[in-house]
């Protein structure tokens, strides 16, 4: 009686699933194994491996690969230096100022996408707000930020060290007084409980939100396309100009397959650090 | 009990269900009259958007017409990512449909090959002239007997006339100028406007025969060459950022420019420009000059697929867009060329510049499959380089 009354449960819930799973197998599932089986196929309709040599052999697709990975490692590295600096003071200063920094510091994500691109353009372009100001003390400044990776960079950044910030400043506050003061007592200096203390405990914070970056720039197409050069490209415009310019579907799939790959190298590394106890919890 | 809940599960899937395949069959009853609906599709930017709802709104308010169709219009945004009017079509074709919405579709007569190689040679109803009276009146028209033009848009060479006193009349003139001022030119990438991709067109064709413009043959893309090494030869005196060569993106890039006077010229859409003084943000010594060969231009209208429902109000709609009050509401909304007569339409803003629009000079290259092949190989032997 009780096994068959656990039994009927178990379907319960599997109908209960049912809806949202067939919404899921008709609209994400089905395409997506469509989009691969695309992404092998040739001029001739047959199978093959040509349109994924073509992104890894051409050189300029390789240029736009490590074009990406540049942009991204350098959005990574400035995002995470910078944030961690601003939320260490955000958690440590009592200040007025910290306290109006802490309310206004993520408001940048508050401001759409383009209206933030198109600022930042007419700030740093070669005739923009700089060189006209420049040009009132008869200098003419060039930045030169736009249609280069620089500008790209400095753009992602805008985003990027709102969301950086909130995930360090979560992840820091999570590290009680009690802790600090202790050491502090022990006799450790700032520099030690920075370096022994405060950055293993947020360590996963940090791999986490350079994960988090990292998926954003691969697939990223807005900023790239308004600010960045023609080339090299990166990956998100370099898709969009193989589905829409060319109108190569099975090129365009390869291309999206080797995004996904490369985003998963970061899924990956979120996994393996949101699982893994650091090792002194395990000792 | 349990049976109780196992069938509320399963009506619960059911009307999940049912709100999935019912969201398509809200298409809202035609008004109480017999007057057939015309769809009409359309694509572009936002303006011509509202161009095309504001001249249905004086067709449907109009009491000779609105007897003969009710006008809906059915609009794509350009670059949106949507699917586009003719892959639509084409799929409707593909898919053995005969009875559909596309009852009339509102395009640059460039496609018009496209949508036929998508589909077949005779997806195009021939448009009977006797049912659009206005054709009579119009003073530039389409050699083709399945499209009706309504408005023009023309790439012309923009430049500042406060730099530039005696602008470039020629092609040749223009290299030789660009050549002259390293830096202050510039034209956008041709895959992501048409602007750049007329100056692209018009360099490879200019040293062809005339019958190579509008002929999708393949052996036309050996000849190529010429145009390319000449663009090559352009390249190094363009415009630079950041110490390199830069191709803005979209028409707008290589205007924005020019309105910021980092560059002195460039080819552009003449209604943009007129657009955009209009609206105060290009400034006034921004001009237009069309130089000797031409760059290019086309006719936008209409044409009707024989899938479409009612071919005869369909004629109607083509009829309206031809009278001078929808000419001069084109013209007021996004600058459009009347193919009327100029001195016929009743148009409120900027006459001067109205009297100087002039269709019979627009040169069209028209070929077909062999545009992508153009825009491919301009990114890989012009985009390419350093």
């Amino acid at each position: 009686m009780q096994e068959k009354k656990k039994k009927s449960r178990t379907w319960v819930g599997y109908l209960l699933v049912c809806p949202a799973f067939l919404v899921m197998l008709a609209v994400v599932i089905i395409p997506i194994c469509n989009s691969v089986l695309l992404s092998f196929q040739g001029e001739d309709g047959g199978l093959t491996w040509d349109n994924y040599l073509y992104f890894l052999t051409d050189d300029a697709s390789i240029r736009n690969i490590l074009f990406t990975l540049k942009v991204a490692v350098f959005t990574i590295v400035l995002a995470l230096f910078i944030s961690y600096a601003l939320a260490l003071y955000l958690r440590f200063s009592t200040s007025r100022v910290s306290r109006l920094v802490g309310h206004l510091y993520l408001l940048p994500r508050f401001v759409p996408s383009m209206v933030a691109v198109y600022a930042v353009i007419n700030i740093v372009k070669d005739s923009g707000l700089i060189n006209r100001i420049s040009l009132l003390f008869e200098q003419n400044i060039k930045p030169g930020f736009l249609f280069d990776d620089k500008g790209i960079i400095l753009v992602n950044l805008w985003f990027s060290i709102p969301f950086a910030t909130m995930m360090l400043l979560a992840g820091l506050s999570g590290v009680s007084d009690s802790l600090v003061e202790s050491a502090r007592d022990a006799g450790a200096s700032s520099r030690q409980i920075f370096t022994k203390l405060l950055l293993p405990l947020t360590f996963k914070d940090i791999m986490i939100t350079g994960t988090f970056i990292f998926m954003s720039q691969i697939g990223a197409f807005t900023i790239p396309y308004l600010v960045g050069p023609n080339n090299p490209k990166m990956l998100g415009v370099a898709l969009f100009q193989q589905q829409s310019s060319y109108a190569d579907y099975p090129k365009a799939m390869a291309l999206s397959v080797i995004m996904f790959l490369l985003c998963s190298v970061g899924a990956v590394l979120y996994i393996w650090t949101s699982l893994k106890d650091p090792e002194w919890a395990e000792k | 009990m349990h049976s109780k809940k196992i069938l509320a599960a399963i009506l619960a899937c059911c009307m999940a269900l049912a709100l999935l395949t019912g969201c398509q069959s809200t298409s809202a009853a035609s008004d109480d009259s017999d007057v057939p609906t015309v769809t009409l599709w359309g694509s572009g930017s936002d303006l011509v958007r509202v161009e095309l709802e504001t001249i249905a709104e004086m067709f449907n308010s109009d009491p000779e017409y609105s007897k003969k169709a009710h006008l809906e219009i059915q609009f794509i945004l350009s670059g949106t990512g949507e699917a586009s009017v003719v892959d639509r079509m084409a799929a409707a074709y593909e898919s053995g449909q005969t009875d559909t919405d596309f009852d009339l579709i509102a395009m640059d007569e460039n496609y018009v090959s496209t949508v036929l190689s998508k589909t077949s040679a005779d997806f195009l109803e021939p448009i009977d002239t006797s049912l659009v009276p206005n054709l009579a009146n119009v003073e530039f028209k389409s050699d083709s007997d399945t499209f009706v033009g309504y408005r023009g848009t023309c790439v012309y060479l923009a430049y500042n006339a406060e730099t530039v006193p005696n602008p470039p009349t020629t092609a040749e003139e223009l290299y030789q100028w660009i050549k002259d001022h390293p830096g202050r030119f510039a034209y956008n990438v041709p895959s992501t406007g048409g602007a750049g991709l007329s100056f692209l067109s018009t360099a490879l064709y200019n040293p062809l025969p005339e019958e190579a413009a509008t002929s999708d043959d393949e052996k036309w893309v050996e000849q190529w060459g010429e145009g390319f090494a000449l663009l090559e030869e352009l390249h190094p005196y363009l415009y630079q950022s950041a110490g390199k060569v830069q191709y803005p993106q979209k028409n707008q890039g290589t205007l924005d420019l020019l309105a910021n006077k980092e560059i002195d010229m460039c080819p552009a859409f003449a209604d943009m420009v007129f657009m955009q003084k209009d609206m105060g943000t290009m400034p006034d010594s921004i001009e237009l000059i069309q130089i000797e060969p031409a760059f290019t231009g086309n006719l936008v209208g209409f044409f009707i697929p024989e899938i479409g429902k009612d071919k005869e109000a369909a004629h109607a709609v083509i009829d309206f867009f031809l009278t001078p009050e929808a000419q001069a509401t084109s013209w007021d909304t996004i600058f459009g060329f009347p193919v009327l007569p100029s001195a016929e339409v009743p148009a409120e803003k900027n006459k001067d510049w109205l009297e100087n629009t002039n269709i019979s000079s627009f040169r069209a290259i028209s070929n077909g499959a062999l545009l992508y092949e153009e825009i491919e190989q301009w990114d890989e032997k012009i985009g390419q380089l350093g």
